[in-house]
């Protein structure tokens, strides 16, 4: 225990004093998560509330161009533009500016877009009503609503605001259509009215969205709830720098030598360095924590929500910390020099965060890579964090995530006391 | 005398080498000797000690050290043998102290005799006022001496050097070897190797010259010379020997 004990003190004596090493502990996973929250955050206000730019062509200048137009006007996501340069705009100066990345979308209603609707609107009443007649009756002709995309917009973003466009553009049609359909009828029974105000503003469907958590029933989870374990697990795993560093000095400085002679297993060396930096990670951990609680509220984002599990929440941090901590143990074993150490502890930790869907979410990835994700201990921690940040899950629920975190630390240290082991028998 | 250490016809081979870094070796040191391995870099100097510390297996012959199997008792070996690696095994931002408490602490020296076999060391290497500074602030005699107590903090029975005053100056080498007189003064057993032959001349009284991972030679050093006629001295008689 004594030998633990001075093992553990001299680790952190050696951390404490090596300035580089702590800034890249503490330092930069801060920056880093103040950085990519807000970038991030920033994406999401700009779309959220601040708007996107915008601009429309109405060539109908008729009922359909106008209401899409009024739509426009009053969505809040939108910043409305119908000119350019100080000159209505016209289908080919709308998309020379999107072009050039002025606005992310243009709208186009082509002239007679109202008549259109009206004509086929007419033409499928009389049908309905047995009313048809060829010399009458126009032929059916389409109404072509063009929407003009900024190339670098993303697919998603695209196919979001281009559902939202269809759906008003629908509605206004629909509305048309009733209004048609109720001049008709009009017309056929005048002794009966149809009244605007009964049908056309009553809902027949509603939707309502509620978040199947307990924990975040009230309000959206914002991106700090998403972005900030995201970030904090990424920043532990990056212990790996400093922890590979550490042994690969203790290799060539020749310690590891002594380490072999004296009557202590080279097992509690390492021992001692997992548990010093499993507090270490504990430590940066906790600090995350408060800047997400503290910090980011005076940042003018949203405050991080713990839930109700404290306990669960140190169970899912630690299980990550052990993970993190003994993978850099079995890099330390495999890596000859300190520079392939680095390089691989960094590279490596790149992919498998990127893989388990710290970077993108893993339900956007494409099936291989989703099934790929569910090899990496990020995947596994960033799932046990969402469970509890987001989903309101307890100890029970993250059983099997933090299951999986405790087998790679014993199967990370078992290879390397492996590996170390090989080693020695040259 | 008491042999301390016995070998056996050791041979060692290392992976993906044709030729053995050490072929069929026997010799025994005597308890309280200083026993001088020389040779050209490459003989197989390190590659013995190695074995003697447990660090290699051979790939076959047998060693006892003390009386105990080297490979069937190794922890027990452990604690009667004391290495001075070639390179600096130290810590560099820890200071010279906190190096040799935690080296100390590793062998289960009791905290109190600890602290007080540190600072008699201290005392007696000259290095009281430098204790507490971070190794790397410390010259290449004072980083050797350190390097030096770590291993000999646990009184072994058998201390390994492996060129201990390599790049020093004179004085800090005079102080080692000194020291290491007086070590063997107390009854230490010491295996050491150097490129110093006048060094080594002087200060063993028994020594081995091995070349290509064999002894070429082996007695004292004053013995050796005067086998042959045109021999001064070691240097002399190391090159014959090894024509290098």
């Amino acid at each position: 225990m004594r030998q633990l004990l001075a093992a553990m003190k001299k680790e952190l004596l050696l951390l404490i004093r090596d300035k580089i090493g702590l800034s890249i502990l503490f330092i930069m996973p801060i920056l880093l998560i103040i950085v990519m929250t807000l970038i991030q955050d920033a994406v999401f206000s700009n779309i959220n509330e601040e708007g996107f730019p915008i601009i429309f062509i109405n060539n109908d200048n008729d009922t359909l161009g106008n209401r899409v137009e009024e739509g426009l006007r009053n969505t809040q996501m939108i910043d409305y533009f119908d000119h350019i340069n100080g000159e209505k705009a016209t289908y080919n100066s709308a998309k020379e500016a999107i072009k050039k990345g002025e606005f992310l979308i243009g709208v186009y209603i082509p002239k007679g877009a109202t008549e259109t609707v009206k004509e086929n609107v007419f033409n499928i009443v009389a049908e309905s009503i047995g009313n048809y007649n060829d010399s009458l009756v126009v032929k059916q002709r389409d109404v072509e609503v063009k929407i003009i995309i900024d190339p670098i917009a993303s697919k998603s973003f695209v196919l979001s605001i281009s559902s939202i466009l269809r759906e008003y553009i629908s509605s206004v049609k629909t509305r048309m259509m009733f209004e048609t359909f109720k001049d008709e009828i009009s017309s056929l029974l005048p002794e009966k009215p149809i009244y605007d105000s009964k049908y056309l503003n009553q809902k027949i469907i509603s939707y309502n969205q509620e978040y199947a958590s307990n924990l975040l029933n009230e309000s959206a989870p914002s991106s700090v709830q998403h972005n900030l374990p995201a970030w904090t697990i990424f920043s532990l795993f990056f212990i790996v720098i400093p922890l590979v560093g550490s042994i690969m000095r203790e290799k060539t400085e020749g310690s590891v030598f002594r380490f072999h002679i004296i009557p202590v297993s080279y097992l509690l060396q390492i021992n001692a360095k997992v548990m010093v930096y499993i507090s270490v990670c504990m430590l940066q951990f906790v600090l995350m924590l408060v800047i997400g609680l503290f910090l980011m509220p005076l940042l003018g984002m949203d405050r991080l929500i713990l839930g109700d599990s404290y306990f669960s929440l140190f169970i899912i941090a630690l299980t990550t910390s052990m993970s993190a901590t003994a993978y850099a143990v079995l890099i330390g074993s495999l890596a000859k020099t300190q520079q392939q150490g680095s390089i691989l502890g960094s590279l490596s930790i790149l992919v498998l965060s990127a893989i388990g869907g710290i970077w993108v979410p893993t339900y956007i990835m494409p099936d291989t890579m989703r099934i790929i994700s569910k090899f990496s201990p990020l995947n596994w921690s960033l799932d046990g964090f969402y469970g509890l940040f987001l989903r309101g899950e307890d100890l029970i629920d993250i059983l099997p995530q933090t299951g999986l975190l405790v087998g790679f630390f014993i199967l990370c240290l078992s290879l390397a006391k492996f590996i170390n082991k090989s080693k020695q028998n040259i | 005398m008491c042999e301390i250490i016995e070998v056996q016809s050791i041979s060692k081979y290392f992976k993906g080498n044709e030729s053995p870094a050490v072929k069929n070796v026997s010799f025994n040191i005597n308890k309280n000797e200083i026993f001088g391995l020389i040779g050209p870099n490459g003989a197989g100097k390190t590659t013995i000690i190695s074995i003697l510390c447990g660090l290699y297996n051979p790939t076959k012959g047998t060693v006892k050290i003390n009386g105990f199997d080297l490979f069937s008792d190794l922890s027990k070996v452990k604690h009667q043998i004391g290495i001075v690696p070639q390179d600096i095994a130290l810590y560099p931002t820890l200071t010279g102290r906190e190096n040799l408490e935690f080296y100390g602490a590793m062998y289960g020296i009791p905290k109190l005799e600890l602290k007080m076999e540190i600072d008699n060391w201290l005392n007696k290497f000259e290095m009281s006022s430098s204790a507490d500074k971070p190794v790397y602030k410390y010259s290449g005699g004072m980083k050797r001496r350190i390097n030096l107590i770590a291993g000999i903090l646990h009184k072994p029975d058998i201390l390994f050097l492996d060129e201990p005053t390599v790049g020093i100056d004179v004085k800090s080498r005079s102080s080692i070897m000194f020291h290491l007189n007086k070590l063997s003064d107390i009854g230490m057993t010491i295996i050491y190797t150097s490129h110093h032959l006048e060094e080594a001349e002087k200060f063993c009284s028994d020594l081995a010259i091995i070349n290509a991972g064999q002894i070429i030679a082996r007695g004292a050093p004053k013995d050796l010379i005067d086998t042959y006629d045109s021999c001064e001295n070691l240097e002399d008689l190391f090159f014959l020997l090894t024509k290098k």
